[in-house]
């Protein structure tokens, strides 16, 4: 399955274990995630605002940027666009969804690109977790050659993966998708009432204290409900959550530091691909003693 | 006359022309013609414009008196000041530094950055331009620069190759810093950022110049100067050193004793002056392409007039070699609206060969640039072999599409993007056709005579770049232009600085040293209504001018 | 061609007879156009006037022809330092179109402005303490994170750049990207001068190449060992040889060097 593919611009920097760790865990099930010759930012946030319209032509040139895949022969007959952070997900599917919506939009768009081929409306975009639950979980527990035993993590969502609802890519209310992997992936998923919580993501950098105290909501819920590790789909919770530590301790100092993980992470461990492409090392809270300890991450893994 | 019907950018006659050039490259692809003997190099080099009759005069005033320089250049040298002494006041500086720069291309600009890092603080340095800092012929070098810094290649043999270019004519020790040098400018470019092109082995790609034995030119795809010149710029900028556009120098001022102890700088749109005084001054300006001697297009910038030349000479500095000048062998010849551009030699050294109207190569395509030129001047106008051009224009073919027969397809694009854009806007595509090539005036060869360290003949007065004379004799090698440029800027700049630091002091600001070169004209017999430094050549319509009137 | 027959080499030429005639058929291009000899016309409207100007011209030199002396809006006249920029609209058509004037041919009702400065900060930086990465950019260019992706300095760019995705390599961080894919730049400023986001893109360029070209690629093995032989004056005695030659002998050895192996 060769499906074109829109890393985003986080995922090129300062997430670029998650990426790595997402293309190794992708190819082991057979699926190549071709990345778009040409891609812009996707404008990182979804405007809200009706007479915006110029912040919806990023998104939309990289929708183009996938029809001129297929005309290239670069896919076949391929028009989903997956992604892997949460963030590009919602900002692309959704303005993908207001130029469905409104025609004229859409219009005026194609119109002030005019040095591109129009967008057609065709393009679906997907998350590579909808990719997973297509290959199907079952499938995936198959191909697992460490699986995550004895490992207690609590799934995280946060906002742009469910909601709004039309953009979601599960029950907003009660999510399960992330609990199906850790299944399949042998780890014991933990419940806890602040998985659907905003990590206050738009205030991190204006507002570091107020993030770091939804950080500590989340976090701590996560550990008091037996949680040894929180796992993320997005690479923004996934900074929030981890990198804001520090500042919950300063807050807080009998908090106990906790791993985050971004599930390609697990997923390239239980499926066996080596520590080296999990990425560990971009993690602030270093996750190594506590998968070393669980027998996860042996000696001979390394060199 | 009826339309000319065109065919790929050209009409149709010459269209049909150039399939001769097509129809014999497989043959000449293995068939290069052998390089010239000296003799043979003597006799083609009667047709060079320095050497043919007329042109030409003795200087009649100043420190080379007797010396050959073309009309060109000695109607300027031969020239009233356009301010003289007493008519204003340049007693009070508007600018006081320890470091004045004349001049902001390549030499300059190095020149302002070497005194900065020698201890000179940024703001006791300016940097004065005529036009835009950068506006100059630096940024217009296409080829690259020569630095022997192979294994198989040796400073002896970059020295041997540049004076036999010069006809053994270029001053030593100065032609020797130079060589010495050129290894650490490519250091310095690199640490400033500088994207030299590189093999996969991450070496420096080293191309083979005109009249040179063995590889040696470093390039920046075909935008050299381009490149070296933004990112010295860049540098500069990021220093915060004291930079002034569109203030030319319209004179330099000296002291009691003679000592040049700054200049004096015109605001091109105001008109108002602005006194410079300054401890050590350098000077910067380039060269004189736009004086079109003998009548020829030229690669030049717009404000290449010798400017330079006429303010170190009337200060007392001495010339020399100035009795030559350098074409270029490939200027566009077609079609009019590039004529004269610089096509650079680097095709030449990937393949394109020179090819008359029979579609015969005449000449080795890697002679010394007077042979070359000579030789193509030969075969338009002595043997007839050359094509005309609608404008009435001659000129012969340069074989672009060779270049990809030797280097693979693709190759062009990579190693020329500068000229594959310029000929595309003219609808012709150099890599399927051959283009139309001339002799264009691109060098000043001599100039303002130097010490090793830069220094002129005048206390105060550094000299770099083109404006200067010596180090390439009287025929510079391809890539030691733009190397001269930031070895003698390096120099200059630090000596200036070494200067400054020892203690000079800041001469008084007169215009005294007119005094007896103005009586030296009058003496001559020069018409009073000669005026220099030329600042920007005129080109403006006749019918335009012929109706101007100054009203306020 | 000339219709006479070709004179033999051996026969003496009148050498000055042939550099005049190279310089009466360079005429038109050293001295400006003849009026008489021109055959096609256009109209152009400089900032707002109109002109009548021979079809051959460039901007620049129909803005001569017409009675324009440039003090700004001029350097190289051969496109590569960005000096002349103009933006123009031909009749008929909404678009604003950007060139430079010595590289564009006037067209017949071409409306025309030159824009010889473009206003933009550059900060100062010591390129040797800096870091090659995405962070560099934007502690310098924060405004980088304004790009839409509107693609305006792309159409814009007289070099045809594409520029707005060498704005967007520069945001992920794609430092070879957007050192290749901004080599060709000028640093005309018409980029700048059109970017609804305020984004200076050609000092962005130029910052990236540098970090590129010195942290891209190590300096090449033999350039620091040919600098250390110098260093150890491996070359001084040679040196000293040739500077005191005289000509006989440097002729001697210039015509007796090898020439390296294609």
């Amino acid at each position: 399955m060769r499906i074109p593919y829109y890393p985003g611009c986080t995922l090129k920097t300062k997430a670029d274990s998650f990426e790595t760790s997402a293309l190794a865990a992708a190819a082991r099930l057979g699926v190549d995630l071709v990345e778009l010759p040409r891609w812009n930012c996707c404008g990182a946030v979804y405007s809200l605002a009706d007479d915006d319209l110029i912040h919806h032509v990023a998104a939309v040139r990289n929708l183009v940027r996938v029809q001129e895949m297929n005309e290239s022969g670069l896919v076949e007959d391929e028009l989903r666009l997956v992604t892997l952070c949460s963030m590009c997900f919602n900002t692309l599917k959704r303005s993908n969804l207001r130029m469905l919506e409104n025609p004229e939009d859409l219009e005026k768009i194609n119109a002030l690109m005019d040095r591109e081929d129009d967008y057609l409306g065709k393009v679906e975009v997907v998350h590579f977790l909808e990719i997973l639950r297509e290959i199907g979980f079952q499938r995936i527990g198959e191909l697992v050659e460490r699986p995550l035993a004895d490992l207690r993590i609590a799934p995280y969502y946060g906002c742009m993966l469910l909601r709004p609802a039309e953009a979601g890519i599960d029950d907003p209310e009660e999510p399960s998708v992330q609990e199906e992997l850790l299944s399949a992936l042998g780890a014991e998923p933990v419940d806890t009432p602040y998985k659907k919580v905003c990590c206050g993501s738009y205030q991190t950098v204006r507002d570091p204290s107020a993030v770091a105290g939804l950080a500590y909501d989340i976090l701590e819920h996560a550990r008091s409900a037996g949680a040894e590790a929180v796992v993320t789909s997005c690479p923004l919770c996934a900074f929030n959550l981890d990198s804001r530590q520090r500042e919950v301790r300063e807050e807080h100092p009998s908090f106990q530091e906790i791993p985050v993980l971004y599930f390609t992470q697990l997923m390239a461990l239980a499926l066996g691909l080596g520590a080296d492409r999990c990425g560990f090392h971009r993690n602030y809270v270093n996750p190594e003693p506590l998968l070393r300890h669980k027998g996860l991450i042996r000696e001979e893994d390394h060199g | 006359m009826a339309e000319l019907e065109y065919i790929e950018g050209y009409p149709a006659y010459m269209h049909e022309l150039l399939q001769r050039v097509h129809a014999t490259r497989d043959r000449r692809k293995d068939q290069v013609p052998e390089a010239m003997t000296p003799q043979e190099q003597q006799e083609v080099l009667k047709l060079h414009p320095d050497y043919a009759p007329g042109g030409k005069r003795k200087i009649s005033v100043g420190p080379n008196r007797g010396d050959i320089a073309p009309d060109a250049v000695a109607d300027l040298l031969e020239a009233y000041p356009l301010v003289e002494h007493g008519e204003i006041d340049v007693s009070e500086p508007d600018y006081d530094v320890d470091v004045l720069v004349i001049g902001g291309g390549l030499a300059g600009t190095t020149a302002a950055i070497w005194a900065n890092m020698e201890g000179i603080p940024a703001d006791r340095i300016l940097l004065a331009n005529k036009l835009r800092h950068g506006d100059a012929n630096s940024i217009m070098a296409e080829g690259g620069t020569q630095a022997a810094d192979r294994d198989a290649d040796s400073l002896e043999r970059h020295y041997l190759d540049s004076i036999g270019g010069g006809h053994f004519t270029n001053k030593p020790d100065v032609l020797r810093g130079l060589v010495e040098d050129a290894p650490l400018i490519m250091r310095w470019l690199h640490q400033l950022g500088a994207m030299i092109d590189r093999d996969e082995n991450g070496d420096f790609v080293e191309k083979w110049g005109g009249g040179t034995s063995i590889r040696r030119l470093h390039s920046c795809k075909d935008y050299t100067g381009l490149e070296e010149l933004r990112v010295i710029r860049d540098e500069f900028r990021g220093r915060e050193i004291g930079c002034v556009e569109h203030y030319p120098a319209i004179e330099l001022l000296t002291d009691a004793e003679g000592r040049v102890s700054g200049a004096v700088l015109y605001n091109l749109e105001t008109g108002e002056y602005r006194v410079a005084r300054a401890k050590a001054t350098i000077l910067a300006t380039g060269g004189f392409g736009r004086l079109h001697i003998r009548g020829f297009p030229t690669t030049n910038h717009y404000g290449a007039t010798a400017d330079g030349l006429v303010l170190a000479y009337r200060a007392g500095a001495k010339l020399r070699d100035t009795d030559t000048v350098q074409y270029h062998p490939t200027g566009a010849a077609y079609p009019i609206q590039i004529v004269g551009y610089l096509l650079t030699e680097k095709l030449r050294s990937s393949g394109a060969q020179p090819v008359n109207v029979d579609g015969e190569a005449f000449v080795f395509p890697l002679e010394p640039r007077d042979v070359e030129a000579s030789a193509i001047i030969r075969e338009c106008y002595v043997r007839n072999r050359g094509i005309d051009t609608p404008s009435g224009l001659r000129g012969v073919w340069l074989d672009t599409p060779m270049i990809e027969v030797k280097n693979g397809r693709g190759y062009t694009e990579k190693a020329f993007p500068g000229m594959i854009r310029m000929f595309n806007r003219y609808d012709i595509d150099m890599r399927k056709n051959p283009v139309l090539i001339f002799p264009t005036l691109h060098y000043q060869n001599g100039g303002v005579e130097t010490d090793p360290q830069g220094h002129s003949s005048v206390e105060g007065l550094w000299v770099a770049g083109e404006v200067s004379g010596g180090v390439h004799g009287k025929n510079r090698l391809m890539g030691n232009s733009t190397l001269d440029t930031m070895v003698y800027g390096r120099r200059s700049g630090i000596s200036a600085a070494e200067y400054v630091r020892s203690g000079a002091e800041a001469g008084s600001l007169t215009l005294q040293h007119q005094k007896a070169y103005v009586e030296m004209l009058r003496d001559a017999g020069v018409e009073p209504e000669r005026r220099s430094p030329m600042i920007l050549p005129e080109y403006r319509g006749k019918e335009a001018l012929a109706r101007m009137i100054d009203v306020f | 061609m000339d219709n006479d027959s070709t004179p033999s080499e051996g026969k003496r030429l009148d050498l000055e007879e042939i550099m005049s005639r190279i310089s009466e058929a360079s005429r038109q291009v050293v001295s400006g156009v003849e009026t008489e000899k021109v055959k096609n016309w256009v109209t152009i409207h400089i900032m707002g006037r109109a002109y009548r100007v021979p079809a051959d011209l460039t901007i620049l030199t129909a803005m001569e022809y017409a009675g324009y002396r440039f003090v700004r809006g001029v350097g190289c006249r051969q496109g590569f330092c960005g000096a002349c920029s103009t933006l123009y609209r031909r009749e008929g058509d909404y678009r604003l179109q950007a060139g430079l004037a010595c590289q564009t041919r006037v067209e017949d009702g071409m409306y025309l402005v030159q824009i010889p400065f473009s206003p933009a900060a550059k900060p100062p930086y010591d390129i040797s303490e800096l870091d090659c990465d995405e962070s560099t950019l934007f502690e310098f260019y924060p405004e980088l994170a304004r790009c839409v992706s509107c693609n305006t300095c792309t159409k814009a760019c007289p070099q045809d750049i594409e520029v707005m995705d060498y704005v967007q390599a520069a945001i992920k961080g794609d430092f070879e990207a957007l050192a290749e894919g901004s080599f060709d730049c000028i640093q005309c400023g018409l980029c700048a001068i059109r970017c609804p986001a305020e984004i200076v893109q050609y000092n962005v360029g130029q910052l990236g190449r540098r970090l590129y070209g010195r942290y891209g690629s190590p300096e090449p093995e033999h350039l620091a060992r040919r600098l250390e032989e110098i260093e150890a004056g491996e070359f001084d005695e040679g040196l000293d040889r040739l500077v005191a030659m005289d000509r006989e002998e440097l002729e001697r050895l210039y015509a007796e060097r090898e020439r390296e192996k294609e």
